[in-house]
């Protein structure tokens, strides 16, 4: 059997549009929501003879805001991508939640639905950066939910986490941190804060209203992070994850790895065999592609070696797997490694803590 | 058929860039309908694109107006200091110069000291005050200053408005009878003198000429003096004021010559055109001077595979460009490109543009800088490039070029002038005034201090009243050294320079500083140094980079962040590298402009 495929499934909804976010995500759509349910369990039979013979091993319900759809959608939802394909029994099924939007007997529903895994978007423990990123969550939801899910009977927990946010300093991201640890999640992602031109803090960047993240202070912060994840226990195993032993996303890994993965709803990717694909991004004309009986497909290309080496090369460094020393002259990563960017793990090149900030100097230097 | 010498008038108006020359001669080519009133439009003889972008004549011309049973050629002069030896050319033409000042600006510096030159030719001056229908024109003070400069009385300036036409068929007949008639033996042998050339695609290299003795026929086998070339000549004509073929031009007369040359280096400005073959005159009429760059800089192709373009193009500009002088050169920094000599920056600017324009380079120049002499024993080094001067002081000493500057201003900023002057190592002359209210100002100054803000700094200090002229005045000892410019302790030729030593570390810090802002951080800390010889004078530095990666990169990413990677794959392919450094093209670009405050005249 060959490696286990993942199933992505886009919720584009949101209760509000933060500031930093650039995902396909609106806000005020919920209009939208049973047509787009339908057409998601829709799109899945569309979708599904395509992959007969896969065998799926995760399923992962992103967004927008997956747990604004009432527990029962869900439930069928799922049902329905186990119904089309072969989703493996043991699978891991992430929902992702934002804390206002879960009750304890919602989450309760969620995880008897089968959605056993749970990421929740703290982004910070910070008051002044969660305004700073527009969230409208306060600390102690976060806490609730965590504990609302403990309560619910969730055993793989994962938190999200933003740094870098204008104001926040190296102590209160220290801070953060360690209100993270007293909630003892399962599972860690956390991001440096990046600014995307085609979102509002983007163009209030881009006017000069808002000074643009410090990269420095971001990398204090990313040391900060792998210094008190790795003396709590947790495993650094991508740029942005820590796992406790045996909690690593299977699904996320999947794309790293670069294992197939079927994307369904508005601008959800599937890949398989140097082959990506995407759906429409509007979810208007998502769904009219689909009510018709139609794979809603807006795009697809075709990785040549050149393009499928250089993903191999990024990814697998992202995740600290390295690549075999022997891909490179010995004078390409040799300087990296006695700066001490890569390390040379028994033939195969990895970059170190401080390597993993200069990932895209370390691509382009090696495959120069 | 050749005009009687009694009646011709060769004359040029001196006037400052905005006196109103151009319309003057408008309104003239009208009232002698010279040009047809409906074919009659702004600056009509300012022809090239570029003249009339700029808002300057570069070209000389001359134009035949026929009045009165009077042949009038105006000749024309070009209006900017880089261009002093072309306006002398231009006089040497004439018999009569039209002294143009502005009723309500006065005499300025350049206009003074083309008056010295057309004065010191011999030339009969006619003193008009223009612009005399403006409100602010203060024609009565203006026509003292005016007299008192000539020695005349204020009755003797003509007063006009070349916008209205008012007083301009007085200045004529002014010209008739004050501009006396040109002198020349018809018989005698030809000696005919180049004033100004242009390439024409077509027809090759015209000379626009004054036959000063002899008789210039229609396709006549003609030589240079300086040049030693001959050619059969295609065409003698006139400008009246479109080229006008004519059998022959005869002793006094100004028109054209298609000289059937192809190289406009083979018909220099300046150079006395004679007979080939027997005919030939013996001597040259005087004055003739080769052309000389004044300031250099070293010119590269942004990509550079275009320097075979590059090459190609600096050879087709310098057909219609006699000034322009180049040579190969190699930066460590810049790769293959050349060191071109330019007579001053607006000829640079001019040069610039024209090969980006004309020929779709994208270019890459090095500061302008001077040309030094070096002396180490008995051993003499002529320096055009910063790089190429012997590092650390290891030479006797070193000359640089001065000028004899001609400064006009109102007395109240006689103190802000000295100042400015002084700060540029000039050393006063003398001075004299105009007027109770004006002063004439002469100082010696360096060239290399002038030549890029001076004149930005002079007006703006003066409030704009002050004006300024220059001519070469040799050479002279200075205590320069050159700032070499280190990258992580690698030199980089391109950024090198040579300056005062007193103001040695002023420019270092300022590159330094700059050069900080400029080059992107690498994996390493980059030292940006300046130095002399092996001292250090400043030093910043470009802390390492510590984080590019992306935080998010899951299913929807991949492609978009393979794509960035590709992207700045290219961007890096584009950098140059010095040592170890990588440089974009853009930060050699901002490096080496020359500064806010160095922008043209």
């Amino acid at each position: 059997m060959s490696d286990p495929a993942g199933i992505y499934v886009h919720i584009p909804f949101c209760l509000t549009r933060c500031g930093y976010c650039d995902f396909n995500a609106y806000a005020g759509l919920d209009g939208l929501k049973p047509r787009y349910l339908a057409a998601l369990l829709r799109e899945a039979e569309l979708a599904g003879p395509g992959w007969a013979g896969t065998s799926f091993g995760s399923v992962f319900l992103g967004g927008g805001t997956p747990t604004t759809i009432e527990p029962a959608d869900l439930r069928a939802l799922l049902g329905r991508l186990r119904e089309v394909f072969d989703v493996a029994a043991d699978a891991e099924v992430t929902i992702e939640a934002n804390p206002d939007t879960v009750t304890e007997a919602s989450l309760a529903a969620m995880l008897e639905a089968g959605f056993d895994r749970l990421s929740i978007g703290a982004q910070s423990f910070d008051p002044s950066v969660l305004a700073a990123l527009e969230r409208v969550h306060q600390p102690a939801s976060v806490r609730a939910a965590v504990l609302a899910a403990r309560r619910a009977g969730y055993r793989n927990v994962s938190l999200d986490l933003i740094y870098g946010a204008r104001g926040e300093t190296i102590e209160s991201w220290t801070h953060t941190l360690e209100q993270t640890l007293t909630l003892s999640p399962e599972h860690l992602s956390a991001y440096a804060l990046t600014i995307e031109p085609a979102t509002a803090l983007g163009r209030r960047v881009a006017a000069g209203e808002v000074p643009a993240p410090d990269p420095d202070l971001q990398a204090d912060m990313f040391m900060r992070a792998c210094e008190l994840l790795h003396d709590a226990g947790y495993g650094h195993y991508e740029v942005s994850n820590w796992a406790r032993p045996g909690f690593e996303c299977r699904h996320n890994l999947g794309y790293w790895e670069r294992r197939p993965y079927v994307g369904l709803g508005a601008g959800a990717h599937a890949y398989r065999d140097d082959v990506r694909w995407w759906n429409v991004r509007p979810p208007e004309t998502y769904l009219e592609r689909v009510e018709a009986g139609e794979l809603p497909i807006g795009g697809s290309e075709s990785l040549d070696p050149s393009d499928a080496y250089l993903e191999e090369v990024f990814l697998r460094l992202r995740i600290l797997e390295g690549v075999p020393t022997s891909w490179f002259d010995e004078a390409r990563y040799e300087p990296f490694v006695a700066s001490g960017l890569l390390r040379d793990d028994l033939g195969r090149l990895v970059p170190t803590e401080r390597g993993l900030l200069l990932l895209n100097e370390l691509v382009l230097g090696l495959t120069a | 058929m050749v005009t009687d010498i009694s009646r011709i008038r060769n004359f040029c108006i001196v006037a400052h860039i905005d006196h109103g020359k151009s319309t003057l001669a408008d309104r003239m080519l009208e009232l002698t309908h010279t040009v047809d009133q409906r074919l009659m439009r702004a600056q009509y003889l300012d022809r090239m694109d570029l003249e009339r972008e700029r808002g300057i004549t570069i070209k000389a011309q001359a134009v035949r107006l026929l009045h009165e049973g009077h042949e009038l050629n105006l000749i024309d002069t070009p209006g900017h200091v880089d261009f002093t030896y072309e306006v002398s050319r231009s006089l040497a033409a004439c018999e009569g110069a039209i002294l143009l000042v502005d009723a309500a600006q006065g005499l300025e510096a350049q206009t003074l000291a083309n008056f010295h030159l057309a004065r010191d030719a011999g030339l009969v001056i006619v003193p008009v005050l223009n612009k005399i229908d403006l409100p602010a024109a203060e024609p009565a003070q203006r026509a003292e200053e005016l007299a008192h400069l000539l020695d005349r009385e204020p009755e003797d300036i003509l007063l006009v408005s070349a916008k209205t036409g008012e007083g301009v068929p007085e200045l004529l007949k002014a010209v008739i009878e004050q501009v006396p008639h040109p002198e020349g033996d018809a018989d005698a042998r030809l000696r005919a003198l180049i004033f100004d050339s242009a390439f024409d695609m077509y027809r090759g290299v015209i000379t626009y000429v004054r036959v000063h003795e002899g008789t210039l026929p229609s396709n006549a086998k003609i030589r240079m003096f300086a040049t030693g070339v001959t050619s059969d000549a295609e065409e003698t004509g006139v400008m009246a004021p479109e080229a006008t073929p004519v059998g022959s031009l005869g002793a006094g007369e100004v028109g054209y010559l298609v000289t059937g040359l192809k190289d406009v280096h083979q018909a220099k400005v300046g150079d006395t055109i004679t007979l080939a073959g027997k005919l030939a005159a013996t001597e040259p009429l005087p004055g003739y001077r080769e052309p000389k760059p004044m300031v250099w800089s070293g010119l590269y192709p942004a990509d550079g595979n275009d320097y075979p373009v590059l090459r190609d193009a600096l050879d087709k500009l310098k057909l219609s460009d006699s000034a322009l002088v180049y040579e190969p050169e190699t930066s460590m920094a810049l790769g293959f490109g050349f060191r071109v000599g330019f007579l001053g920056l607006l000829h640079m600017d001019i040069v610039r543009e024209r090969l980006e324009r004309e020929f779709g380079l994208e270019l890459i120049s090095t500061a302008p800088n001077v040309e030094f002499h070096v002396f180490k024993g008995d051993r003499e080094i002529v320096v055009h490039n910063p790089a190429e001067m012997p590092p650390g002081g290891d030479h006797d000493r070193v000359e640089e070029p001065v000028v004899y500057a001609t400064i006009i201003t109102p007395v109240e900023y006689l103190g802000a002038v000295f100042e400015l002057c002084q700060s540029r190592r000039g050393e006063t002359v003398d001075m004299s005034y105009l007027t109770p209210e004006r002063v004439e100002v002469h100082y010696v100054l360096p060239l290399a201090e002038i030549v890029f803000d001076f004149f930005d700094l002079l007006k703006s200090r003066t409030r704009g009243f002050a004006s300024l002229d220059y001519e070469p005045w040799g050479f002279q000892e200075a205590k320069l050294v050159r700032v070499d410019i280190l990258l992580h302790g690698e030199p980089v030729d391109a950024f090198s320079s040579v300056v005062h030593r007193e103001k040695a570390y002023v420019y270092g810090k300022q590159m330094v500083e700059r050069l900080k802002e400029l080059i992107p951080r690498q994996l390493f800390d980059v030292a940006v140094q300046a130095s002399i010889g092996s001292k250090v004078i400043a030093r910043e530095t470009v802390k390492a980079k510590r984080k590019d990666v992306l935080a998010k990169c899951y299913g929807g990413d991949i492609t978009r962040k393979r794509k960035l990677l590709e992207t700045q794959k290219k961007g890096k392919e584009r950098m140059r590298r010095v040592g170890k450094v990588d440089v974009p093209q853009e930060a050699f670009i901002a490096a080496l402009r020359v500064d806010e405050g160095g922008k043209r005249r």
